[in-house]
């Protein structure tokens, strides 16, 4: 959590991330969010069909650790997402590990034309509920729905998964944007929701959220409600 | 990325790191993966001479570490030399990567940033990066390359 308020403090920090963006001060929480899973099942693409609106057809695999961020509204109040994307290839594990603590929402990721992919989750699940706190939300993606003609995993299958280990559930593409979206705000919902019932403790730093009083910039939130409504 | 660069890993995690390191290393094992990972916390650091440390254990990998992890070593040689702000030799390493891989975009932001900064900065640090670097770069070449 220090390296939270400290990036809030650098003026850059936000410069490289997203388009809906127009100043560091302008909401009221901040969410971190993990993104894990087997490497090449699209969790960068993903990241940068959430933030940019864009898709990636070549994407090399990540060095370590990329980041991004977006402000969103869940029940009218607007939250920072900052979402640690983490490489999938095994050689990084043991150090992408260290970006899960803190975590308030984990977004694990496998690719519904790789069975591979889906049969690893245990281990990233194992990992994830490890190191991150009970409150942590995990949400469970099968990414590339696109490619139906290439299935390897029945939604059933997976949705049986997801429910036997009490995770959210949703398949996505971030090559079409298909419920991207809706992957990212339903997580921030639902940590959200355990907010306002009381299950988190906002001054604990392994929260994952952290609350900013909303500051008097009120031009700049004009000025992003704009922008925000006119990417939808 | 300039987040990345401002992101500094727990003292715990770096004590485990370096446990392991060490560990290995008195029973004479010398895995390039243990080191790799102990680089990279190190670099992590608030501490500058931690960061120091990890990039001259980055450096060493790179001459005699895993050949299929070169990319990642010389990413990381970048980044750490950035947040040195050794920029003129961080920029040789980033332009090396990019030799290899143009559109690679995490390379392409962190050499942003170090052009910014070596900008911002004139070109005063310039001169510091000395010989060491020019010749590493050199090899990052030919290996990268073959
Ligand atoms: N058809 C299709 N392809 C996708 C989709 N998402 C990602 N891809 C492709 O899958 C490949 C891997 O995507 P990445 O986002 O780099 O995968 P990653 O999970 O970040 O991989 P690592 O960084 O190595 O962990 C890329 O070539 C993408 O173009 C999708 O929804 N549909
Ligand atoms: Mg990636």
């Amino acid at each position: 959590m220090r390296t939270i308020s400290r990036t809030d403090r650098s003026r850059d920090a936000v410069r490289c991330t997203t388009m809906t963006e127009s100043g560091p001060y302008n909401y009221s929480y901040i969410f971190k969010y993990i993104i894990i899973g087997d490497m090449g099942v699209g969790k960068s693409c993903l990241l940068h069909q959430f933030t940019e609106k864009k898709f990636m057809s070549d994407c090399p695999h990540t060095i370590g650790v990329e980041f991004g961020t977006r402000i969103i509204e869940v029940a009218g109040q607007k939250i920072k997402l900052q979402i640690w994307d983490t490489a999938g290839q095994e050689r990084f594990r043991a150090v992408t590990r260290s970006y899960y603590r803190g975590a308030a929402g984990a977004l694990m990721v496998y690719d519904v034309t790789r069975r591979s992919t889906y049969n690893h989750l245990s281990s990233w699940l194992t990992d994830a509920r490890n190191l991150t706190n009970p409150n942590t939300v995990i949400f469970l993606i099968g990414n590339k729905s696109d490619l139906e003609a290439q299935r390897e995993v029945p939604y059933e299958e997976a949705k049986q998964f997801a429910d036997e280990n009490g995770l959210m559930f949703l398949e996505c593409s971030a090559k079409t944007g298909d419920r991207v979206e809706d992957a990212f705000l339903e997580t921030a919902r639902k940590i959200y929701q355990n907010i306002q019932d009381g299950n988190l403790d906002l001054n604990a730093a392994e929260s994952g959220v952290q609350h900013k009083p909303q500051t008097q910039n009120t031009l700049l939130g004009n000025i992003q409600d704009k922008k925000e409504s006119c990417n939808c | 990325m300039e987040t990345l660069l401002e992101d500094f890993i727990s003292d715990e995690d770096l004590k485990t790191c370096e446990k392991l390191y060490n560990d290995e290393l008195r029973r004479g094992i010398r895995n390039p993966k243990t080191k790799f990972d102990y680089a990279w916390c190190l670099i992590r650091s608030r501490y500058p001479a931690d960061t120091r440390k990890g990039v001259l254990f980055m450096e060493d990998l790179f001459k005699n570490g895993d050949e299929s992890a070169r990319r990642d070593y010389v990413y990381y040689l970048a980044f750490g030399k950035c947040k040195l702000k050794e920029y003129s030799s961080a920029n040789r390493y980033i332009k090396a990567f990019l030799e290899i891989e143009p559109s690679n975009r995490q390379a392409k932001e962190l050499q942003e940033v170090i052009q910014k900064r070596i900008t911002r900065e004139g070109l005063a640090g310039a001169a510091i990066a000395g010989g060491i670097v020019a010749v590493v770069v050199g090899t990052a070449f030919a290996l990268l390359k073959k």
